[in-house]
């Protein structure tokens, strides 16, 4: 028996976002329902890249002074790149014919 | 519960297609004209609205971009079902777990202090109209609730754009062939990313301090099967919806986090400010990483294994930045129309949207019948609980954003520290520790003077 009562170990493991990805069923359009409106803004007069920061699905990657890029097949359609732009400068339409993202659990 | 009217009536767009390819008579579009009203959206708001059209004898059409209805939509967890009841049956529905608790946490970055209630009477019928449920499922049989009193679903069908008649909105366009549907009205119940609204100048872009951005994890215990009961304290049927504020939930954002018990998974997430999130670089994975991994929460989740992720915005501006909810020929409703109450212990918005698809239907069947108008939507949803909850908190969201470092942070440690120094043990008098904690709180919210001064800023509250 210990001598006296022990910390309990609280570490949590998280997912890692590919794997949590991995568990929503998705339907690729084939065609992206995203896309920059004028990507000379992204390149030449965006300095925050905030599509990067509040994705919750790492689907906008940026490296400095270029044109993002879009991975659309991990879009989990939240629309929060569309609100969150202050260049209002991302397209974003619905995937069509049931196509994307399909929740059991939402 | 399903029997063959349901089949027959429920068709999804591939089926629909399939159909007319068969039938070259039918290479015109059937479906232009021949509804009532065409409703976008079949979440919460769509299907009570074509439920609500269907049982006074007209013929809606509701058109779902998912799967199935359901598939695109994420809340929470917990819906209240009070006008659910009144519109249908609810023995049936799929429902996870009732509240029969509800507990309020706030997190400093090491402490926990809580305030948990538990009325007896939530474990009675109808269990305060309270229940978790996943919307894959509740919202495809709220849909079929619809089917079964007479509405027309498809589904696969996205709404690309609204038809206008000499000034009117006079039908959808959607993307299948043939994909023009002309009815006298359109609800819009697209949920807040609200794109066929915006694309018809019916409402605009919310701005981005008035949107939540949301990321929820359903986490299941594969090794422990009695891992919700034990942890959660629950007998049968009851569940819980925990709410977590301050820097331990949400770090320096404005939001919270929050647990629901499902009947045997929870669902665990984090919702905040979309400006913190962008100014603050705090991105929503790192955010629920780091509420899954506090202290106080993280031994509630020890060992589970992610069944679903997902996220949403979610419209939070309130009475103030609401659209006009009527427009010729077109009502919005739901998410659509902002209609989202969180002032910190309420949390809504579902049952918000089926009460204004509830609204807004009754007021085109009114209309139809040549016994109203379709501004009288605006009017009911201003008499109910809908807007008058909205304005009743409509001051409550700037005052507390303003307040957020003191609210959330600051206060929170001070409570933690002054209950540490409360109880501690050793061989001081009580009188020490007592005065020492009050100082502690005293001194955080700025004397006596401050804690008067705050009270009154918060004294609506109790109004």
């Amino acid at each position: 028996m210990s001598v006296s009562p022990r910390i309990p170990d609280t570490d949590i493991q998280n997912d890692s976002m590919e794997d949590r990805l991995y568990t929503v069923k998705y339907d690729d359009p084939g065609d992206s329902h995203l896309d920059v409106k004028v990507p000379s803004i992204c390149a030449d007069s965006c300095e925050t890249a905030d599509c990067v920061s509040i994705c919750p699905a790492d689907v906008w990657r940026r490296d400095d002074g270029e044109v993002p890029t879009i991975a659309y097949e991990n879009c989990l359609e939240c629309s929060s790149c569309r609100f969150a732009c202050t260049y209002d400068n991302v397209v974003w339409e619905y995937p069509t014919t049931g196509s994307g993202v399909s929740y059991k659990h939402g | 519960m399903t029997d063959d009217t349901t089949e027959s009536t429920i068709v999804d767009g591939a089926q629909l297609l399939e159909e007319r390819a068969g039938d070259a008579a039918l290479e015109s579009p059937n479906y232009d004209g021949e509804f009532d009203a065409v409703i976008v959206g079949a979440g919460l708001a769509g299907s009570a609205a074509a439920l609500t059209l269907a049982k006074r004898g007209l013929e809606p059409l509701l058109i779902e971009r998912g799967t199935y209805p359901g598939a695109k939509n994420v809340f929470g967890g917990v819906l209240y079902t009070p006008t659910i009841r009144e519109l249908t049956d609810l023995d049936g529905a799929p429902l996870e777990r009732y509240i029969g608790e509800k507990r309020f946490s706030m997190l400093s970055h090491h402490d926990e202090t809580a305030v948990s209630l538990k009325p007896g009477d939530w474990h009675r019928e109808p269990h305060n109209d309270s229940f978790t449920v996943f919307r894959g499922d509740f919202d495809e049989w709220f849909a079929e609730q619809a089917v079964e009193a007479g509405a027309t679903l498809i589904t696969e069908t996205t709404v690309t754009g609204l038809i206008r008649e000499k000034g009117a909105i006079a039908g959808v366009e959607t993307d299948r062939p043939d994909g023009e549907i002309r009815a006298p009205y359109v609800i819009l119940a697209e949920g807040g990313n609200s794109l066929v609204s915006e694309g018809a100048g019916l409402k605009e872009t919310e701005s981005r301090e008035n949107i939540a951005v949301a990321a929820k994890e359903v986490l299941e215990f594969p090794e422990n099967d009695e891992a919700i009961e034990d942890r959660f304290r629950l007998v049968g049927d009851a569940g819980v919806s925990y709410h977590y504020f301050g820097e331990g939930a949400v770090g320096e954002a404005f939001g919270g986090g929050f647990i629901y018990t499902n009947d045997d998974t929870v669902s665990v997430g984090v919702a905040y400010s979309l400006e913190d999130a962008a100014t603050k670089r705090q991105s929503p994975e790192e955010t629920l990483n780091l509420f899954k991994s506090h202290p106080a929460v993280a031994p509630l989740l020890k060992d589970a294994r992610t069944v679903e992720y997902s996220a949403k915005t979610i419209p939070e501006g309130g009475a103030e930045t609401m659209p006009d909810l009527v427009h010729d020929g077109a009502l919005l409703v739901g998410d659509t129309a902002g209609l989202v109450l969180n002032n910190g212990v309420h949390l809504e918005g579902t049952n918000m949207a089926v009460e204004s698809g509830y609204h807004a239907a009754a007021a085109i069947a009114d209309t139809i019948e040549g016994d109203g108008h379709l501004s009288q939507y605006a009017d009911a949803l201003e008499q109910s609980f809908v807007v008058q909850n909205l304005e009743r908190y409509a001051w409550l969201q700037e005052r507390v954003e303003e307040d957020r470092e003191l609210l959330f942070e600051r206060l929170p440690t001070a409570i933690a520290d002054a209950s540490t120094e409360y109880f501690e043990m050793d061989r001081k008098p009580k009188e020490t520790h007592a005065k020492a904690a009050k100082a502690r709180v005293l001194e955080t919210v700025g004397g006596l003077k401050g804690a008067t001064k705050l009270a009154l800023r918060y004294r609506k509250l109790v109004r």
